[in-house]
């Protein structure tokens, strides 16, 4: 019969038992209070308190062997302990991402380091210093108004490190001065620039792109901007048959909103101010000829609303004269667009990218079927780290560079190869051809010395370093420099 | 001779080793017929006397104190008795060389038989009997692994075949092969006639299933044809033409003997030269196809990247600008440095813009607790 109160005791918390009863065993009242010099217990719930019998031990009765299981069903007998000398496993997982958190995580773009020293002296960049071959070498800070610009077309691209430094800047080159130079003059005459950067991996194509729609936004064109072409063609994106069109064509509602939600955020001043010249019976929205452009783009809320808009707002755009603006239409990652697409037509047979209407809309443009009425340029860079291969692009853009002479032979169309593409080279034949190249060593002092003087590049900039890393970056490619410059701690 | 072989048959017996037994199995024996059936289990019978059994092994050299020692034990019958006193006599009257000569053979006899009457110990534990010897197997290999340390080994032999065998081909080259220089013909060309070239397979002598192959060569341009009717070659060749070298390389084993697959080659090539002519089809539509082939290109050192005396002073010029440039820098202040950029920063605005600035008299902000908290937090 002792053992009952003891067990009785068990069950209440040590505590509580030392508090209510008071009643403390002569072996604990024995305990030395300095036994802990600092404790947050007070001693005497310290003194109350148990050593923590091992949960894991089976009793000796055989009533404690018997378990009852969660439906009632009472197991008598051993229980077979497996890797019973395993510690029980408390992996404290957290909160799992939302879905789209770990996307956006990896997309984000960071444009400012606050760790990083500001760099003075730079001048910001403007319409005029883009065209002034003086500027060549030259780092020149981006202004915050362009920032929010090409931030609203999402130019900037997560794999470019902007987020080292304290304020966006760029380099300009020999080639970006060249193509300021040739936009501004084939817009001038009211003409359309059809134009592919290629180049070689990590030479700074995207950058050269970025350069071209801030000169259009220096300028005050309206620029469309298409930041990843796959995301038209892999399936991303909704799409739907254009009624009445053959061949058939696809809409991608989803991507026209997204696009004029750039326009309008990125071109909202240029927009205020034009005025429709057309009616538009198509909407569902009445808009009297005489309201802004802008009113017209704000209508588009939801992807099923969007596509009206969108061509409303492009016929509006085509417009010859009544003020409109040059525009810049450009698309990073040309050789998805020049493919096959991952979308089905309703017989299941795949549609070819130039049979969506948005990638259609563009190739017309770099084709020279279409021409801007009002001058302006269609762009587009090549990608060559997520690049499919494409045979007929790269064929093309071989011709069209050995005949500019970058290159001393010019490649042959296979006889027998297989994965040529007429629809491609039939509009690629036009098209104009930037390849760009490795920077000289001037241009690579200029932006070393921008990252010593952001404290990012710890050691002195003289002509010795900036060979060194000229030569290990892949003779002046300027991914290849920022690698092994900056981004060693990644690579 | 009758009495001289029995007297050697009854001297070899009693020189046997185990007398005793013999003799105890010349005895009769009872004819009984021991339990024919029985529940019981079989008992030996009571053993006889050891002493009896333990007969002592005596060897003797000649049959003379053999049958001395038989007479002498008594143990033999009345008739064997009389034998064995005849056969005493007749080996007493025997002439010392014929005694000498019978106890040598007996010796020798014994000798030879000593290994084959040696008891063979059956091995333990060993299965199937693997390691026992199989005594009933007689062949003439009775110790040819033995070594009697009276010559070298036979590597040592097969080192010295390979000598023999060095010199033998030596002297071949030194004193025939000189001959075979008479036997040369100077080296021609092949002609315009000879557009073919057939190779051949020989394996000495030997029979191989390779040696039937015939390969021919030929290049296209040999054939004296134009430049259409060469393409056209080309493609009717396939995979057989060889884009970077020109030349059609095909080969035959169908037949059984060389002569048969080269007739063939020929004929075949006769006939592809035939077609090529032919003008009805010129093959113009059809591209030539070399997705068998792969190209190889060999990088070469660039001729832009040899350090000539010109490229040397260039470099050097370049170098000596470079440290004028950094130099002229340098004394302007104008070179970066991105340690000292750092530094400069860690150390915090200097005290001459410190001084210049006022401390500027701020209201304390009447500001909720809980912005306080996210200031401080900041």
């Amino acid at each position: 019969m002792m053992a009952v109160p003891n067990c009785l005791r068990c069950l209440v918390r040590p505590s509580t038992t030392s508090i209510t009863t008071s009643v403390i065993p002569q072996s604990q009242r024995i305990v030395p209070i300095l036994a802990a010099p600092f404790s947050t217990t007070s001693s005497v719930q310290k003194a109350g308190m148990q050593p923590r019998k091992k949960a894991g031990i089976p009793g000796k009765g055989s009533l404690s062997r018997a378990q009852i299981g969660p439906n009632g069903h009472i197991r008598a007998g051993k229980k077979m302990q497996l890797g019973k000398f395993k510690k029980a496993k408390n992996i404290e997982r957290g909160k799992a991402p939302a879905p789209g958190e770990r996307k956006a995580f990896r997309k984000r773009v960071l444009l400012s380091n606050d760790n990083a020293l500001p760099v003075t002296g730079l001048e910001e960049l403007s319409a005029q210093g883009l065209l002034d071959a003086s500027n060549v070498g030259r780092m020149v800070a981006l202004p915050n108004e362009l920032v929010d610009q090409l931030r609203a077309v999402e130019a900037f691209k997560p794999t470019q490190s902007w987020g080292m430094f304290r304020q966006p800047s760029v380099l300009l080159r020999k080639e970006s001065v060249e193509l300021a130079k040739k936009m501004t003059e084939t817009a001038g005459r009211g003409e359309t620039l059809k134009l592919v950067i290629s180049g070689d991996k990590l030479v700074g194509k995207s950058m050269l792109l970025l350069q071209a729609i801030s000169n259009a936004f220096l300028n005050n064109w309206i620029v469309f901007h298409v930041p990843e072409g796959q995301e038209l063609t892999n399936a991303s994106t909704d799409y739907a048959p254009i009624p009445d069109t053959k061949p058939t064509q696809y809409s991608q509602q989803a991507y026209g909103l997204r696009l004029l939600q750039a326009l309008r955020k990125a071109n909202a001043s240029i927009l205020a101010e034009l005025r429709t010249v057309n009616p538009h019976p198509e909407l569902v929205q009445h808009f009297p000829v005489g309201s802004s452009l802008l009113q017209l783009a704000n209508a588009a809320r939801e992807p099923d609303s969007a596509w009206p808009i969108f061509n409303a707002v492009w016929s509006e755009l085509m417009v010859k004269g009544n003020g409109r603006p040059p525009i810049l239409f450009s698309v990073d990652g040309l050789a998805h667009i020049m493919k096959m697409s991952e979308y089905r037509s309703p017989a299941f047979e795949i549609i070819h990218a130039h049979d969506l209407a948005l990638v259609n809309h563009f190739v017309e443009f770099l084709a020279g079927n279409k021409k801007l009425p009002n001058g302006g340029a269609v762009i587009a860079a090549t990608a060559r780290s997520n690049a499919p291969r494409n045979p007929s692009m790269e064929l093309m853009v071989g011709r069209r560079e050995a005949e500019l002479g970058y290159a001393e032979e010019k490649p042959v169309k296979e006889p027998y190869g297989k994965g040529y593409d007429e629809r491609v080279e039939k509009a690629l034949e036009k098209v104009d051809v930037l390849k760009l190249r490795s920077v000289s060593r001037t241009e690579a002092r200029s932006l070393m010395e921008y990252w010593a003087a952001s404290g990012l590049l710890r050691t002195a900039v003289d002509e010795k370093t900036v060979s060194e890393k000229w030569m290990i970056g892949g003779n002046g490619n300027l991914g290849e420099m920022e690698r092994v410059s900056l981004l060693t701690m990644r690579y | 001779m009758a009495a001289a072989a029995q007297s050697l048959r009854l001297a070899l017996r009693c020189s046997s080793r185990r007398v005793a037994p013999r003799i105890q199995l010349a005895r009769p024996q009872k004819l009984t017929v021991a339990r024919p059936f029985s529940t019981t289990p079989l008992r030996r019978a009571e053993e006889e006397d050891p002493q009896e059994v333990e007969e002592e092994v005596r060897i003797f050299d000649n049959p003379g104190d053999a049958l001395q020692e038989l007479l002498r034990t008594g143990e033999l019958s009345e008739e064997e008795q009389l034998d064995a006193v005849e056969a005493q006599k007749a080996w007493e009257q025997l002439p010392i060389e014929e005694k000498q000569k019978i106890i040598a053979d007996v010796k020798g006899v014994r000798e030879h038989i000593a290994p084959l009457r040696r008891p063979v110990p059956k091995p333990k534990n060993s299965f199937w009997n693997v390691d026992e010897k199989d005594t009933e197997m007689i062949t003439n290999e009775v110790g040819e692994d033995e070594f009697d340390e009276d010559e070298i080994t036979s590597m040592g032999h097969a080192k010295l075949e390979e000598h023999r065998e060095f010199r033998e081909y030596a002297r071949i080259a030194v004193w025939e092969m000189p001959l075979l220089a008479k036997l040369a013909k100077p080296f021609k060309p092949p002609t315009n006639e000879h557009v073919l070239r057939f190779r051949y397979t020989s394996y000495m002598g030997e029979f191989h299933p390779a040696e039937k192959k015939v390969v021919v060569q030929f290049c296209p341009d040999d054939l004296g044809l134009t430049k259409q009717q060469q393409l056209k070659l080309a493609k009717i060749a396939g995979s057989r033409y060889n884009p970077e070298t020109n030349i059609i390389k095909m080969s035959c084993e169908m037949f059984e003997h060389q002569a048969q697959n080269k007739r063939y080659l020929g004929d075949l090539v006769e006939k592809m030269i035939a077609t090529a002519k032919d003008p009805t089809d010129t093959f113009e539509d059809i591209p030539l196809d070399t997705r068998h082939h792969t190209f190889t290109k060999k990088p070469k050192f660039p001729k832009e990247w040899r350090l000539t005396a010109e490229r040397q002073a260039q470099i050097e010029e370049q170098r000596k600008q470079a440290l004028l440039l950094d130099e002229t820098k340098r004394r302007e202040g104008s070179l970066i440095d991105g340690v000292e950029r750092i530094q400069y920063a860690l150390a915090g605005p200097s005290r001459d813009e410190m001084d210049g600035r006022v401390a500027e008299l701020v209201s304390a902000p009447r500001s909720s607790a809980k912005t306080r908290g996210a200031n401080f937090r900041r």
